[in-house]
């Protein structure tokens, strides 16, 4: 007879996972006293308070012209998706085969959106086209990758089936395209979803989407506004499956049309100096080498700004990963009475659907500007987003006893079948994670983006182009950090993950 | 005159080899029927056989083949596929060919599945979704009919009709099936494999049911009753 195993040991794929995921949390937890998780507001209760006041009583009649807004908001975000997806396509039938056009992806969609927009903003101004270029522009990359991958995926035997001599487009279009169609359509359904809620961010750089209206409301107070414009997001996300329906898009797109606007005056001369002059260092350009290191020199310090950025990514990855833990069985049909679980979806519908930077915004405004605010947007929306396709997967799932109590049934049926998918989840999204770290910044919390926004509002565009770059490289990293952590052989059947 | 001579070739899949050293001849005008449990080598066979015949053979794949959210229309016309430029093909899907349209009309009423030319495969059963990829396979009017299972999910009644059809419009046949009643009667020769080895070739009119237990190691005589209900 041998003695039981120790602690954590023995070589079960499932043990390997929680080694892994310990040491993420131990990590994290070693870090934490670096962060800067000060609470600096004099009353956050109150604070908080007033809000959920303002939540629960909407003001709707204080709103000016909401409709345009709405109208606004969701044209964009239907035109920014379909470009997207036109540019997009092209470029995942040859993701596979060429190495230019997958870095070019990786480097597109490693740029947020909000951060696209605040570059275009300095050409094409507050107009249709800087929205729909930063989101048509990260989302064909997104697009190119989501899509390659898919299309992997096709099933071959309806190829194989085929007689021999068949040109290469007809298989495309009878053999192949049919038979993921669903899936594109799916994944394209999705990513309008979040291009609604990018649509509302850009009003925080300044067009008048949702969101516009909605910072100045929070930061003048006026909650009940706030909490106005709220609901009528919420109610669009929760309507999306009526008035988008497919049967609808096509009146969709062209009507939309009318709304877009304004269209900008483009000054050539003005786009090509700023192309080819003010983005770069102009010791760079100049050939003047001693000149781009006093030019590096004059840099805000980076690497504090790097350290931030990497150590918030670290905690949201971490904070996702347990509050999703905690929140799956919320939202599942095997927990809890009928009614809870409808409470619970809802709840998490709601968490996800709130943009990640207007949960920061809130909790900012709550706490004050430090990492804590950022964390908890993070954390939260991340976490519930992935503990609604947890659930959704554990729903699917039939117990082999049923009658276990529901600590039982949460760790020894359910869990150790959903880990590895609940893992993988949280691996994808840490590229994301990654990318809103760095957008926080323009609330104030001291990450890269902090300083990329402020060298935009003092004009400095070498700079917060060279920022940019880094990072684009810094997501990038983070993404093959990611991949090589990320358990294999987890069929990651839904696409709506990324 | 033969229509095709294996001598001493090794077939497989890259480095795995699944049948040694086979030697087979298939006659020009021959039916012949191939049996052996699943995974003996019948498809490994027939995959030999369609790359050496390629444009001369109308195949009928294990699983259909077909697309799903296409109709059974498309899905027909899939098997002339090749006679057709991209740009023909591709307004095809979107309005179908006139003469095209007609002619599968009449193959697929032919085969029980009339008024279901306009519904997409995914909408049909298993049975439907059978006879659609057969009617694919006889659209391709080739002389020789290479089949791997496909009369696996429709009735025994009905499978007798389908295989009466697809020899009546094949001058040869070479069919894998686990119907041994059928095999015996509606073939001219049988063949079998067991473990990579053809251990079984002759004229169906010489065997019985009862030799054909040789290719089943492990049939013990429930199985056989099973087998004789499932044929007749």
């Amino acid at each position: 007879m041998s003695a039981a195993p120790g602690l954590l040991r023995g070589r079960s794929p499932g043990l390997t996972l929680a080694r892994r995921s310990l040491a993420l949390i131990l990590l994290c937890l070693l870090l934490l006293p670096f962060a800067d998780l000060r609470i600096i507001t004099v009353d956050p209760w109150g604070e908080l308070w007033r809000m959920a006041l303002g939540f629960a009583w909407p003001d709707f009649m204080a709103l000016e012209s909401p409709l345009r807004a709405i109208v606004l908001t969701v044209s964009v975000a239907l035109w920014g998706t379909f470009i997207g997806a036109i540019l997009g396509f092209p470029l995942a039938l040859l993701f596979h085969h060429s190495r230019l056009v997958r870095g070019f992806c990786a480097f597109v969609r490693a740029i947020h959106e909000l951060f696209w927009a605040l570059l275009f903003l300095q050409v094409f101004g507050l107009s249709a086209v800087t929205a729909l270029a930063a989101l048509a522009i990260p989302y064909a990359g997104i697009f190119a990758k989501v899509y390659a991958e898919i299309l992997e995926l096709t099933p071959r035997a309806p190829n194989d089936a085929l007689p021999s001599g068949v040109d290469r487009l007809s298989r495309f279009l009878y053999a192949e395209l049919p038979l993921v169609w669903e899936r594109l359509a799916s994944y394209t359904r999705y990513r309008f979803e979040c291009a609604m809620r990018a649509s509302v961010l850009l009003g925080f750089v300044g067009l008048p989407t949702l969101g516009f209206y909605l910072e100045s409301a929070f930061r003048e107070g006026r909650f009940g506004e706030a909490g106005a414009l709220l609901w009528i997001f919420y109610a669009l996300v929760a309507t999306l499956q009526w008035w988008g329906h497919r049967r609808l898009l096509l009146p969709l797109l062209v009507g939309a049309l009318f709304f877009l606007g304004p269209w900008p005056d483009v000054d050539g001369e003005l786009l090509w100096r700023f192309v080819s002059h003010d983005l770069w260092p102009a010791p760079l350009l100049e050939g003047n080498l001693p000149g781009l290191g006093a030019w590096l020199a004059g840099l805000p310090d980076l690497l504090p700004a790097i350290g931030n950025t990497l150590l918030l990514a670290l905690m949201g990855t971490v904070g996702s990963l347990l509050l999703a833990l905690l929140l799956w069985p919320l939202a599942s049909r095997h927990f809890g009475r009928p009614w809870l679980g409808f409470g619970g979806r809802m709840l998490l519908v709601v968490v996800r659907s709130t943009p990640e930077l207007m949960l920061a915004f809130i909790f900012l405004l709550m706490l004050g500007p430090s990492m804590l605010p950022a964390w908890l947007a993070l954390a939260l929306h991340n976490g519930a987003l992935i503990a609604f396709l947890v659930a959704r997967h554990a729903d699917g799932l039939t117990l082999g006893m049923p009658n276990l109590p529901a600590s039982g049934r949460y760790a020894y049926e359910l869990l150790p079948r959903l880990y590895p998918n609940l893992l993988a989840l949280i691996c994808y999204r840490a590229e994301v994670i990654m990318r809103e770290t760095a957008l926080l910044g323009m609330l104030g919390v001291a990450t890269l983006g902090f300083y990329i926004d402020s060298s935009f509002q003092y004009l400095m565009f070498d700079q917060a182009f060279f920022l940019l770059l880094v990072t684009a490289a810094l997501n990038i990293a983070i993404d093959a950090i990611s991949r090589r952590f990320r358990p294999r052989e987890v069929p990651l059947d839904d696409p709506c993950s990324r | 005159m033969p229509l095709l001579e294996l001598d001493r070739v090794d077939l497989g899949h890259g480095t795995q080899v699944v049948l040694p050293g086979l030697s087979l001849t298939f006659e020009a005008g021959e039916r012949v029927a191939l049996l052996g449990q699943s995974g003996a080598g019948k498809s490994t066979l027939l995959a030999e056989i369609r790359r050496r015949l390629d444009s001369e053979a109308a195949w009928c794949p294990q699983g259909h083949g077909l697309v799903p959210l296409l109709s059974v229309y498309h899905n027909v016309y899939m098997g002339r596929l090749d006679r057709h430029g991209a740009l023909a093909n591709l307004i095809n899907l979107l309005k179908p060919r006139q003469e095209a349209w007609q002619e599968i009309g009449l193959l697929v009423r032919e085969l029980g599945l009339e008024g279901l030319l306009r519904r997409p495969v995914e909408q049909l059963s298993g049975g439907q979704r059978q006879r659609v990829a057969i009617a694919r396979a006889l659209y391709q009017q080739r002389s020789v009919f290479l089949g791997d299972e496909p009369l696996a999910s429709v009735d025994p009644h009905q499978a007798l009709r389908l295989l009466a059809r697809i020899q009546a419009r094949h001058t040869s046949s070479i069919i894998a099936l686990h119907q041994h009643r059928l095999a015996l009667d509606h073939f001219d020769r049988v063949i079998g494999l067991r473990g990579g080895q053809v251990v079984l070739d002759a004229p169906a009119r010489e065997l019985t049911l009862a030799s054909l237990d040789a290719l089943y190691p492990d049939a013990g005589p429930s199985n056989h009753e099973a087998g004789v209900a499932a044929s007749t």
